[in-house]
């Protein structure tokens, strides 16, 4: 479950990431756009721990590919530090967002 | 009453051929999914992750200097270079940072999976693949590029390079070994859907028969049933 775990984390960054880049309180799609992904990758992961809805962290992708586009939305060229972290954030979930609970051990078919 | 005994113990291999996770694939002596394979490839991931995150932070103006104990000042010349400017247009984060991402993913990957992930799970080995060998090319030919055209050499870039080749050689086998087991199953099923399913790790018979012949077990214990780590 260590994916998991780090998406957790990722999800709280997000949450914090309005006041270690301190956005502007106008800024209202970044703040909205952070807050709602933090806040569903952590919802999403936590629920990954209940068996019935084991894989609902695959929806953590669509989370990824998200951040990936706003990043891009909000600054092609000079892109401001929230654009940034947007897009590194985007990526390193994806990264995460694939990888099963049980990523260690076959799947229970193999088993 | 000893042939009972011989043709239980067949039956025990049989049965546990393809639950062993130490079996060696083809063409290799040794299993290249094995943890003690992988993770000396994920070390060395992570070694290149922070020299790339550090080059990454100078980039950033994070830290005010790039440390070079050979170029001297070329290693701040190439990072602050056109070139990379470019990039950065296209990439919205400095290239050095767009590595580290890239170096992070091996790291994941290599440690995601079971020792027997190029059967159960050949989806992780090509994505891991797909990381580690083009990516690892072309950041190799772009230090390489850099050298060239920009006229500057970075140490540590340099260092990053020899490290993206080091794990091109060492992921290689893995990976091998996955795409020679997905091409036997398209040679003995000439199934979309079969393949398909084998590509995502979904169990069907005929791949399983496929596995059995693409396998043998290690010397030392024939029969022992290792328990999978969580």
């Amino acid at each position: 479950m260590w994916s998991r775990v780090v998406e957790m984390m990722l999800g709280l960054w997000l949450l914090m990431s309005p006041f270690i880049f301190r956005y502007d309180d106008s800024q209202t799609m970044i703040w909205a756009s952070d807050y709602a992904c933090g806040s569903a990758v952590i919802v999403f992961s936590l629920l990954s721990y209940v068996q019935s809805c084991r894989k609902i962290h695959l929806m953590n992708i669509a989370i990824g590919f998200w951040l990936v586009g706003f990043a891009y939305y909000l600054g092609f060229g000079d892109a401001p530090p929230a654009a940034q972290n947007s897009l590194i954030l985007g990526m390193v979930l994806l990264m995460f967002a694939v990888i099963p609970s049980e990523a260690s051990v076959p799947a229970p078919r193999w088993r | 009453m000893v042939d009972r005994m011989v043709a239980e113990e067949e039956s025990v291999i049989e049965d546990s051929l393809l639950h062993q996770m130490d079996a060696i694939p083809q063409p290799w002596d040794y299993n290249p999914s094995a943890w003690d394979q992988r993770i000396p490839i994920c070390i060395l991931a992570m070694i290149a992750f922070f020299i790339a995150s550090y080059m990454g932070l100078y980039q950033w103006r994070l830290v005010d200097s790039a440390w070079d104990p050979i170029f001297g000042d070329q290693t701040e010349k190439v990072l602050d270079s056109g070139v990379s400017e470019k990039m950065r247009r296209w990439f919205l984060v400095p290239d050095a940072i767009f590595g580290a991402v890239a170096y992070l993913g091996d790291a994941i990957f290599g440690l995601a999976g079971s020792t027997r992930r190029w059967q159960y799970r050949p989806w992780m080995v090509i994505v891991f693949g797909i990381d580690v060998i083009p990516l690892g090319i072309v950041s190799v030919v772009l230090v390489v590029l850099q050298g060239t055209i920009v006229g500057s050499w970075c140490f540590l870039c340099l260092v990053t390079a020899v490290i993206s080749l080091i794990l091109v050689y060492m992921a290689y086998d893995e990976v091998w070994s996955c795409l020679l087991y997905l091409r036997k199953v398209w040679k003995e099923t000439k199934s979309k859907k079969i393949m398909w399913k084998t590509f995502w790790g979904l169990r069907t018979s005929e791949a399983d028969r496929v596995a059995e012949e693409f396998i043998r077990m290690p010397k030392e214990s024939p029969k022992r049933k290792s328990t999978p780590s969580k």
